[in-house]
């Protein structure tokens, strides 16, 4: 209990954080769906008024024909609300919805770019999906639970103004029954969870089995591996039925109490029903009945949103997981959306600022997870120098550059760009200070244009160019629809030397002051790497170039190499100094494939 | 329009073992809507009794026997779920490990376009869909079309005017709810597509956080994300609005059908046709009728979606291997004797048209017992060679034997035992150790399985494990490294005893003391066996007796390795000078 209930106040901060955000559309949600729950009072109070008149009660005012006319009213009006709040359920809903996602992405990108995610991006996505619809519903049943209270109260004051003693025989069941609800809400997640786990093994079980094709037809396996799959299957069949055995008592107690209470309205009004005048006319026992049904919904209603509820707490955990340390509150900041009127343009990038001198000093990062990354690494890198750092896998080459850039946070290190020390380093390294190709870029389901500019303003012209020297041209000759072409997801309708040089592009068309780019050629055939170096060089012949690479062309070319082992440089030089005096080097230089003869 | 037909020509088989199962089910389900049926009557007789100022005690007979009709009614239920729930899950079980077979014997141009997610879709969630089919069909469609029967016999038993306008009603009310439901559901399908885009496109941003922000392009991102948001309202708001139509439909429509009842209702009772019990009676049938009207109404949608799955399934038991049939000559035990004899292949990707030409008239014979070393760049067929051999695909031309006979009339168990490969990404199932090793097989000895282990200097980190051979291992590397995930794919191959072993070898460094373990387990491995090595590295080259070289599908050069080495103008020499890595490249 004690762990419920420290756990339930933060959802209530973030379910009024919400209601906050929107506040009108809650209010109109809050009385139409008041409204929608007691209206069916009415049809209840007249078919109470058609039986008594049948019996020929004294009470009776109205006439069959002007109880149809109410039943007709009272349906429009019915329909009208229902349409009124359906409109404003889903205005609310979307509303608070959104804002709990645009939070979430926009302080996702605002962490270190190499580690905004904790977990796959398909496990956030459930959680901007999911979770963000199970707190959406636990706010949005809150009016429902308003209607419910507010149907449950006049339907008891109006029976109970007709027989005191039958109304709390029949009402007193359904608490028992919300006790029992709640009991077995523990045993319904239980069971979900084991139909889940049942269920993921099973589908694991088949994916990792088309994964393996190979190794299990070469190995002849394929009976012994569907014995596998048939057991798992069995295990799932056995608690699926469980769970939907439960799920389906749990529905039949909840029909039940109807037919209990039922029963013992005809016990109670066994002796009361007869002749004119009777304690209690058969237009009772229709609006009893009636109202039993209702009033059996409003309580499987509750058992509903307490679970919900619930539901939401853990959503909301996950959703502050995904935050990284921003507290809570920041999914509920409220903003404007901008769903309606104008949008607000894409803000304009920074202001370019000449670079002279980029430094750093003792930058280090350690990996929680593997306890690898560097440690105390310098660089100085002036106007117009070409710079490479080598060193074999697992050296720290790409972690360098990420941490430099702000991709990932530093845990030690100063940056200095123009001698001007740099805090933010994830918000300044951008165009047209900076710009980055990683090792394994990304693209994205847009056209070839929008992936190259983004959002950047720029000249055909200039686009050209940048095509140019990340090599690109000949791949756009042959493209149907040349830069309109859609990239596909994550730009797998292209090569992955077709991506990688796209990304080159990208890098170039922000003509930035720094160019960093991590082991460009690794996904391209000799020629077309070729081709890409010396166009680099003679187009970038004035910028400042930070580079990850062990080929000999760039190595050749670096004003200065900085070897990387176990996260340290080991050596700063040029190629003829370190080819004397470094081992490493040494290594890596003559590893390398001669390939075809080099440009002088 | 429900593809019941369908369904049943699909799942006839897999049904048919429930036989009775499915006639306990059928009765359950009747005799629960017996006891629906049969509840209104108690009640009408209560109600006309009790006015008539019957007998306390009968009153409170009937009143018991309500609640016990009642209680049976929701007990069967449960009960029938239990059945339902039984035959549906056991019989598309089957269904889906028949699939998953049929599938896995398929030709590997099969599986080469299909990723495992797909597989899961098509082996689990379609079938998964089936089965939701069968009991939604079952309980929800017969059942309900059954009460909804019952009820207007009932009614047409108290009268048949009732029973016709009844009658009546109930058919226009259902038209008027599919008809209505059938307006929204492209506007629901439009709201699940923008999520889908919304997802879409989330996803992608999410995996590419690193470009977005060292591109500065965090803006233009949440700039899309606005507009996305900005064409997704809308839409969502309309999906809404369709419920809402369905629901006023839905409040309408039973209006009508309660004043019919008043109407009709003060009209009969006025002539003394209908006692009050009665028209309470008609009264109570009526409000019955919502349930079965909602819930064929509902199931319309689902039901519609059912048909494609099926025929997903089907198509996919009618696909059958391109490899042809196998033979049914036998593999003798001990090395084999290897030909290639004028041997070419290409993938074909689409159904006729064919790919490059990966091998070309490649001709070569190993005697049993000998090691090969199979050299060449990337792409020049040195898999492909492989591939061949364990027949994962079939030549276009000319013929691949061992031991002097075509496996395409050898026995594919024969051949499954006959040939071993080890490749150089190891595929671990999240299974147990032993389950790992031995492929599930269930009669393989812990005795034999620890002996290999042990010979292989793999017993120590057996032991280290939790529970040993039970050890659970995760799915991919399986927490392992690529050096002890080397050594338990030689662990197969030792286990199954092959007289051909095939292997890949590993072409990344590994720490000493793995590869040392590795180099020791590759002697064994070799001995007494045929062996054929695509090699990365000398040391392995020179534990081979013959030399292979390819290039761009040919070969272009064959013979016993010391010979090559001593001519100083083969290309193996020229390998030996350079050194592999440099060459390969």
């Amino acid at each position: 209990m004690t762990a419920r209930a420290r756990s339930s106040v933060p959802t209530l901060k973030l379910m009024m954080g919400l209601v906050r955000f929107a506040p009108w559309w809650y209010t109109g949600n809050a009385i139409l769906w008041t409204l929608v729950w007691v209206m069916p009072v009415i049809p209840g109070l007249i078919s109470k008024e058609f039986f008594d008149g049948l019996t020929g009660e004294e009470s009776v005012r109205f006439g069959v024909n002007a109880l149809i006319a109410f039943l007709a009213a009272y349906a429009l009006g019915r329909v009208a609300t229902v349409a009124l709040g359906m409109y404003s359920d889903v205005n609310f809903r979307f509303r608070i919805g959104s804002l709990l996602r645009r939070n979430m992405i926009g302080r996702i990108l605002a962490l270190p770019g190499a580690r905004a995610v904790p977990d796959s991006p398909g496990e956030a996505i459930s959680r901007f999906r999911d979770d963000v619809e199970h707190v959406e519903e636990a706010v949005d049943l809150t009016v429902d639970m308003l209607g419910t209270t507010a149907f449950s109260t006049v339907a008891v004051i109006v029976l109970a103004s007709i027989n005191a003693r039958i109304t709390l025989f029949v009402f007193a069941p359904l608490f028992l029954v919300i006790l029992i609800a709640e009991r077995a809400g523990t045993r319904i997640r239980e069971y979900r969870r084991a139909a889940r786990e049942a269920t993921g093994q099973v589908t694991g079980a088949i994916g990792e089995m088309f994964g393996s094709v190979q190794s299990i037809k070469v190995a002849g396996a394929e009976h012994h591996i569907i014995g596998n799959l048939r057991m798992l299957n069995d295990r799932r069949r056995t608690v699926m039925v469980r769970d939907r055995v439960l799920n389906s008592g749990l529905e039949s107690v909840f029909w039940n109490t109807i037919n209990i209470g039922t029963a013992v309205i005809l016990v109670l009004a066994a002796g009361a029903m007869h002749g004119a005048g009777a304690e209690f006319t058969v237009g009772d026992f229709a609006l009893f009945v009636y109202f039993l049904t209702f009033a059996t919904d409003a309580v499987h209603f509750v058992g509903i949103f307490i679970a919900r509820y619930r539901q939401a707490g853990v959503s909301y955990e996950r959703m502050t997981e995904l935050l990284q340390g921003a507290p809570p509150e920041t999914l509920v900041v409220p903003r404007d959306l901008e769903l309606r009127g104008e949008p607000s343009p894409v803000p304009a990038p920074p202001e370019r600022e000449r670079l002279n001198l980029l430094e750093a000093r003792g930058l280090s990062y350690r990996y929680s997870d593997s306890g690898g990354g560097i440690e105390g690494v310098d660089l100085h890198l002036p106007r117009g120098s070409f710079t490479v750092v080598t060193g074999r896998i697992g050296s720290g080459k790409t972690t360098l550059l990420r941490v430099l850039l702000g991709l990932l946070d530093r845990n030690g290190g100063e940056v200095l760009w123009n001698g001007r020390v740099v805090d933010d380093a994830a918000a300044f390294f951008v165009p047209p200070r900076t710009a980055y190709t990683p090792q394994v870029p990304r693209l994205f389901s847009m056209p070839l244009r929008d992936n190259l500019l983004m959002g950047l303003d720029r000249s055909d012209g200039e686009l050209a160019t940048a095509i140019r020297s990340a090599v690109l041209e000949p791949d756009l000759a042959v493209m149907p629809d040349g830069l309109d072409t859609k990239v596909g997801p994550l730009g797998m309708r292209l090569s992955g030397g077709q991506v990688q040089r796209a990304a080159a592009a990208r890098m170039f068309v922000r003509q930035p002051e720094l160019y960093v780019f991590d082991d460009l050629s690794s996904a391209l055939d000799v020629e077309t790497e070729k081709l890409l170096w010396e166009r680099l060089f003679a187009d970038s012949g004035l910028t400042t170039s930070l580079v990850v690479s062990h080929r000999r062309p760039a190595l050749r070319r670096a004003d200065q190499i900085i070897v990387m082992n176990e996260g340290r440089v080991e050596a700063v030089g040029s190629l003829g100094e370190l080819l004397v005096t470094n081992e490493e080097l040494q290594r890596l230089w003559s590893e390398e494939p001669v390939g075809k003869p080099e440009p002088a | 329009m429900i593809p019941v037909r369908q369904y049943w020509h699909l799942l006839a088989d897999y049904l048919r073992p429930h036989r009775l199962r499915m006639v306990l089910l059928a009765v359950l389900l009747f005799s629960g809507i017996a006891f629906q049926l049969i509840n209104p009557q108690i009640v009408r007789s209560f109600i006309d009794q009790a006015i008539e100022g019957a007998d306390r005690s009968d009153l409170i007979r009937l009143a018991l026997t309500f609640a016990v009709l009642a209680v049976g009614h929701q007990v069967l239920s449960v009960v029938a779920t239990y059945v339902a729930e039984n035959i549906g899950w056991s019989a598309t079980n089957e269904l889906r490990a028949d699939l998953a077979e049929h599938c896995l014997r398929l030709d590997m141009g099969f599986h080469k376009t299909r990723t495992p997610g797909e597989m899961i879709e098509r082996i689990d969630g379609d079938v998964t869909a089936l089965s939701n089919f069968f009991s939604q069909f079952v309980i929800h469609v017969v059942g309900n079309l059954v009460l909804l029967v019952g009820i207007l016999v009932l009614l047409f038993r108290e009268n048949w005017l009732v029973g016709l306008g009844i009658t009546i009603f109930a058919g226009t009310a259902l038209l008027a709810m599919v008809g209505t439901q059938n307006v929204a559901l492209p506007w629901w399908k439009r709201v699940r597509e923008r999520s889908a885009e919304f997802y879409g496109f989330l996803g992608e941003q999410l995996g590419g956080t690193e470009d977005i922000r060292s591109s500065g392009a965090t803006g233009f991102f949440l700039h899309r994300f606005t507009r996305h948001l900005r064409v997704w309202l809308p839409d969502a708001v309309r999906g809404f609005m369709g419920w809402a139509v369905l629901w006023s439909t839905n409040i309408l429509v039973f209006a009508i059908g309660t004043a019919l009842v008043y109407w009709l209702g003060s009209r009969l009772f006025g002539e003394g046709t209908l006692t009050i019990g009665s028209v309470y009676l008609v009264f109570t049938y009526t409000e019955l009728l919502r349930q079965p009207l909602d819930r064929i109404r509902h199931q319309m949608e689902d039901l519609q979606k059912a048909g494609a799955g099926i025929s997903r399934v089907e198509e996919l038991l009618a696909t059958s291997s391109r490899l042809e049939l196998q033979g049914g000559s036998s593999l003798r035990p001990g090395p084999l004797a290897v030909e290639f004899d004028a041997v070419t292949f290409a993938y074909q990707d689409g159904h006729e048209d064919i790919g490059e030409v990966v091998l070309d008239d490649v001709s070569f014979t190993v005697g049993p017992g000998r090691v090969v070393g199979v050299l060449g760049r990337t792409g020049s067929g040195k898999t492909t060679l492989a591939r061949l051999l364990t027949r994962l695909y079939d030549p276009i031309g000319g013929r691949v034997m061992l031991d002097g006979v075509s496996i395409r009339a050898t026995a594919t168990g024969d051949l499954r035992r006959g040939v071993g490969m080890v490749t150089q990404d190891v595929q671990l199932f999240r299974a147990s150790v032993r389950d790992n090793l031995t492929f599930f097989d269930p009669g393989a000895a812990d005795e034999t399985i620890m002996e290999v282990l042990f010979d292989l200097g793999l017993a120590d980190w057996v032991y280290s494990l939790s529970d040993g051979l039970d050890t659970q291992l995760e799915s991919g590397s399986g927490g392992l490294s690529a050096g002890e995930a080397q050594l338990l794919a030689f662990t197969r191959i030792f286990l199954k005893d092959p007289g051909l072993v095939i292997l890949d070898e590993a072409s990344s460094r590994l720490d000493p003391a793995t590869e040392q373990l590795i180099e020791r387990a590759v002697d064994k491995l070799l001995a007494e066996r045929t062996g054929i090595i695509i090699a990365h590295r000398l040391a392995t080259v020179t534990r081979a007796d013959e030399i292979l070289i390819l290039d761009r599908g040919r070969v272009v050069e064959f013979g016993e390795r010391k010979t090559l080495a001593a001519d100083p103008d083969s290309r193996f020499s020229a390998f030996l000078r350079a050194g592999l890595e440099e060459m390969l490249a």
